[in-house]
């Protein structure tokens, strides 16, 4: 198998960048990229204490198995793709997203981890709440999947 | 008639839990569910925080698949609103 995708519910589960690099380790590949995203302590000058996310468990999944397969047709059919997305309450520091492409050369590799990156941004049913040092909390802007000409 | 929506990241604000009961006249598509949830936010003064919601908002049907404002609802129908998306 060659692709693992997850949601993963934090308090239960943690992710963990060893069993990324487990499942993206073959002797056919030279290259192996890996982008681990966490939240940060500050946003838009105020000091960030932890991010709740939301998700659409079902089409997140789909979204992740879609962007994931897209990827490989795209740019290395044979590469190992793990990809990990919290769920949940996740204090600063945390990871909140980890994406692991193991593929035979460094420009398929990048290509690959960026791309994941950016149509997750795009296409997958996830949300943001921000909660601040102040004690406010806020959902973030993102952005519509209803297409556009259809908004006036 | 009765819809059920299931209600994601910033739509939590509208209610404590997460499915928002919803009376609409029979025949109603969702297009009528965006007049709705106008209403609603203007009345629970949600403005500051959702104002835009009713326009950006995607809905998915049961299937787990965007419908459009001409999708007709059927009573005691399961739709999800889903806001604008920023994962990662």
């Amino acid at each position: 198998m060659s692709l693992h995708t997850a949601l993963v519910k934090i308090g239960e589960k943690k992710i963990s960048s060893e069993k990324a690099k487990n499942f993206i380790f073959a002797e056919k590949n030279g290259a192996e990229t890996i982008f681990v995203g966490r939240v940060r302590s500050n946003n838009s000058g105020k000091k960030v204490n932890a991010v709740t996310y939301d998700a659409h468990d079902k089409a997140v999944i789909k979204s992740f198995q879609s962007i994931c397969i897209n990827a490989k047709n795209t740019f290395d059919k044979n590469a190992n793709i793990f990809l990990e997305h919290a769920k949940g309450y996740v204090p600063v520091g945390e990871i909140s997203i980890l994406i692991a492409v193991g593929s035979g050369h460094r420009d398929e590799a990048f290509k690959i981890c960026r791309y994941i990156l950016e149509e997750i941004k795009h296409q997958s049913p996830i949300w943001k709440k921000e909660h601040y040092a102040e004690g406010k909390e806020e959902w973030l802007p993102g952005h519509s999947l209803r297409p556009k000409e259809d908004i006036k | 008639m009765k819809i059920k929506l299931r209600l994601y990241g910033s739509s939590k604000i509208l209610s404590d839990k997460d499915i928002l009961n919803i009376q609409l006249p029979n025949n109603s598509n969702i297009e009528s569910v965006r007049d709705i949830l106008s209403k609603i936010i203007s009345e629970k003064k949600l403005k500051d925080s959702l104002d835009n919601l009713p326009k950006t908002a995607a809905f998915f049907s049961e299937k787990d698949e965007i419908v459009n404002d001409n999708y007709k609802l059927k009573d005691k129908e399961f739709i999800s609103i889903i806001p604008p998306i920023g994962g990662g």
